[in-house]
């Protein structure tokens, strides 16, 4: 068989380490990309701000913050991920993206050599979840693509059903008055 | 890896899954890799059951012994590593074996009707006649739902 694009290729990006933070969610290690977040709090520090979604289009997301002007989305990973649901200590909120994170612990930061392309067999929604794979201390670590926790298409759907539940509240609001 | 060919024949790795043998065309066939740790994350594609580490590549692992034999093989340790067709290109797969694999040569028979697509024919092994898979149409294929009565059209 010729071999035209070996897609098991080694670290394309191996010449150009990256500092990772590795967390957990529900027992197994992702790694992310540090620049690719703004702060990381604990849940109780956000238990007043978090506003339930009443009826959520996402299983995945059942609350959202309002910070400044914009609406954050809180991404369950458990569920994101299909993991067994724990009880998440931490958010992780994203510097790119309109969306905090639920997640058990921060492991550490690290330095990873570099990015292994996920392998092609790995056709399904892993692809938009993982930017590739990382190897350190001989473990294999997702390495997981911010983009991934939401859709262009899924925040559309959050945004417009929160706008339409607003709109709905402050006629009410009105009519009552 | 013992051997039993003879020249001018096609020759297959027999390899063991479960109570069964199969074979792969030898040319597929990339090493017998030792026992190595099976690491697992969260993904949706269908037979995967995780990654191996293998000479500083990250191979897939395919959990053959679903398909193949209608479960998941404890005893399977080892991992034999194969290349495998993804769309225009080409990667090692590996699938867990317990190691007893053999190189054997022999003229390939056509597959017994109705057998999977991913069986592409049967070869005479020890008075015994084994599937000949494809291991593209393999690692291609589903493992059955739960409540299946077994595997994918491979009568034991």
């Amino acid at each position: 068989m010729n071999l035209a694009h070996d897609s098991n290729a080694k670290p394309r990006r191996a010449r150009h380490p990256e500092r990772v933070i590795l967390f957990y969610i529900s027992n197994q290690m992702f790694a992310i990309a540090a620049e690719a977040i703004q702060e990381i709090r604990s849940t109780d520090s956000l238990a007043g701000a978090a506003i339930e979604i009443e009826n959520p289009e996402l299983l995945k997301v059942r609350h959202l913050i309002e910070r400044g002007r914009h609406t954050y989305y809180v991404v369950n990973g458990c569920v994101h991920f299909g993991l067994r649901v724990t009880r998440p200590a931490l958010v992780m909120v994203l510097r790119q993206f309109r969306a905090v994170v639920l997640v058990d612990r921060i492991d550490r930061m690290a330095e990873i050599p570099g990015v292994y392309p996920l392998p092609a067999a790995f056709g399904g929604d892993e692809r938009r979840w993982y930017r590739g794979l990382a190897y350190l201390d001989d473990t294999v670590i997702p390495v997981i693509d911010p983009a991934g926790f939401l859709r262009a298409d899924e925040f559309q759907r959050l945004d417009y059903a929160t706008k339409s539940v607003a709109a709905h509240r402050e006629l009410e609001g009105a009519v009552q008055a | 890896m013992s051997e039993t060919q003879t020249s001018g024949q096609p020759s297959f790795v027999v390899m063991q899954i479960g109570r069964r043998h199969f074979a792969l065309p030898s040319d597929t066939v990339v090493e017998l890799a030792p026992p190595v740790r099976l690491h697992k994350f969260p993904h949706d594609s269908p037979l995967l059951a995780g990654v191996i580490v293998r000479r500083g590549r990250i191979v897939p692992v395919y959990d053959a012994a679903s398909v193949l034999v209608g479960s998941a093989a404890l005893t399977q340790r080892f991992y034999l590593i194969a290349r495998r067709r993804v769309g225009k290109s080409a990667e090692f797969g590996a699938i867990p074996v317990n190691g007893e694999c053999e190189l054997a040569s022999g003229e390939m028979s056509a597959p017994q009707p109705e057998r999977p697509p991913f069986v592409v024919g049967t070869l005479a092994f020890n008075d015994e006649s084994i599937d000949v898979l494809d291991f593209s149409a393999l690692a291609a294929s589903r493992p059955p739902a739960a409540g299946d009565s077994g595997p994918t059209g491979l009568p034991s």
